[in-house]
């Protein structure tokens, strides 16, 4: 699909078993898109920017148990230069469930004046868990501002100790840290009714 | 005089190490008593083991809490029965705002001592009347637990913590350290108002800078996993001219 120029496109997916989205945007173009999975799924969005001054908006968020998997893939390509593009993944993976990100991001030659961050950060909250992150970066224009970063990690001993130590239970405990973590990819979402849902959602779904 | 805490020769290892040898400390109600001791001789050991603190193991020895067996609870039940400790080091925790960490921390101990859970008004205004006792911005509410905190707001959050919570013995593992004299002042008053009849400390700490603020009614000194020496305010003055090794010498 197309979006035309100056146009705003926002889509949010919630527990959709398959997202296959590829988006063509044309100059001065808003597309934000936010996909949440409380279950398997997989997801692939392929957005490029074809006019200038583009801006694309990526958050993804998984929340996983049993044997449950989602694969997320981007591919953002910037042809064009003057645009920018941010995208935050993550991943909070428990029991024997499995996570996979991979993030393609080009940045042709003549695409100066770009700016596209790219997050993944992961949360394995069992020791079966599993997470695959594939970053693959193409940067051909040297006039650009990139960054990427990637982490998977536990959740934080010393923050449940501190926790407990104030009369906090230690479920609770992780329900907080839990919910801390993944509060910042639900607060994208524009639509205040849904965004209120899904955060009431994780303080249930965190056992 | 009613007992408050009982340890019996308390032994702690972490990582296979022994760090207390054989504790021995009785505190009664209404007392303050200051651990003073050399670096690595055990102090905050002794603090992270009377909370519960999973990194430690306790190999040997009995702790009383007003005659219940402090060791056999979880940190969490500790906490609920009155055990507060400031950190020496308080933890940031990034996405949890004070207001929903200090409501779900208050109402799970007054759910343990069989109260209902303050009404959201009854609870911001006791946040706010806490707060001034330590000089602590209104903007905190809204501020994830310890994120961006200077040392100084980080030490005068957990004795607000301490003001919240009103716990029977609160621990103080080096409430001091780097502070500068304004903000020790503030805290020290704010320690200094809290104490009841019926509650007691434990001050842990270096230098004897504390102590001229917050007056302890006993001074022990730690050493190599055990209590050497123990006596009244001077004790610290004492330790300050002569040093530690003075002491021992």
């Amino acid at each position: 699909m197309k979006v035309s120029k100056g146009d705003i496109f926002e889509r949010v997916f919630v527990n959709e078993p398959e997202v296959d989205l590829q988006i063509e945007q044309q100059a001065g173009s808003r597309v934000k898109i936010v996909v949440v999975n409380f279950a398997s799924g997989t997801n692939r969005i392929t957005i490029e920017q074809l006019g200038e001054g583009c801006e694309t908006e990526i958050y993804a968020l998984a929340y996983l148990h049993n044997d449950e998997a989602v694969t997320t893939e981007t591919h953002v390509k910037h042809a064009v230069g003057g645009g920018t593009s941010n995208q935050l993944v993550k991943f909070v993976l428990d029991d024997h469930s499995r996570g996979r990100f991979i993030g393609d991001l080009k940045i042709v030659k003549d695409a100066q004046q770009t700016e596209a961050h790219q997050t993944n950060r992961n949360l394995l909250l069992s020791e079966e868990a599993e997470m695959r992150t594939q970053p693959q970066l193409e940067i051909y224009a040297d006039d650009v501002k990139a960054t990427h970063g990637a982490s998977t990690g536990q959740l934080d001993e010393s923050a449940l100790f501190y926790m407990q130590q104030r009369g906090i239970d230690k479920q609770k405990a992780r329900q907080l840290l839990v919910g801390a973590f993944m509060k910042d990819v639900l607060n994208t979402i524009s639509d205040e009714t849904l965004r209120e849902q899904l955060l009431n959602t994780i303080d249930g779904v965190v056992e | 005089m009613k007992e408050l805490l009982r340890i019996e020769n308390l032994h702690a290892s972490i990582g296979g190490k022994e760090i207390l040898k054989g504790v021995n400390l009785v505190i009664n109600e209404g007392e303050v008593h200051a651990i003073m001791g050399p670096n690595g001789a055990g102090k905050s050991t002794l603090s992270a083991v009377l909370t519960g603190n999973p990194a430690y193991e306790v190999t040997a020895g009995e702790v009383w809490l007003k005659g219940e067996n402090l060791l056999e609870m979880e940190p969490e039940v500790r906490a609920r029965a009155g055990v507060f400790l400031s950190f020496q080091y308080p933890v940031e925790i990034p996405g949890v705002s004070m207001t929903n960490f200090m409501r779900t921390a208050l109402n799970e101990k007054r759910a343990y001592e069989g109260k209902e859970p303050l009404s959201a008004k009854e609870f911001l205004g006791l946040m706010r009347e806490k707060k001034k006792l330590l000089e602590l911005p209104d903007k905190l509410n809204n501020r994830s637990v310890n994120e961006g905190f200077s040392g100084g707001e980080k030490k005068k959050n957990e004795i607000f913590q301490m003001a919240m919570l009103e716990p029977c013995l609160a621990i103080l593992d080096e409430t001091d350290s780097g502070l500068d004299i304004d903000a020790l002042r503030i805290v020290a008053e704010g320690v200094n108002r809290l104490k009841t009849p019926q509650n007691a400390s434990i001050v842990i700490t270096h230098y004897q800078r504390l102590l001229d603020y917050i007056v302890p009614d006993f001074v022990h000194v730690l050493a190599d996993g055990k209590i050497v020496k123990t006596g009244d305010k001077t004790l610290a003055l004492e330790l300050e001219e002569k040093g530690y090794e003075g002491l021992q010498g």
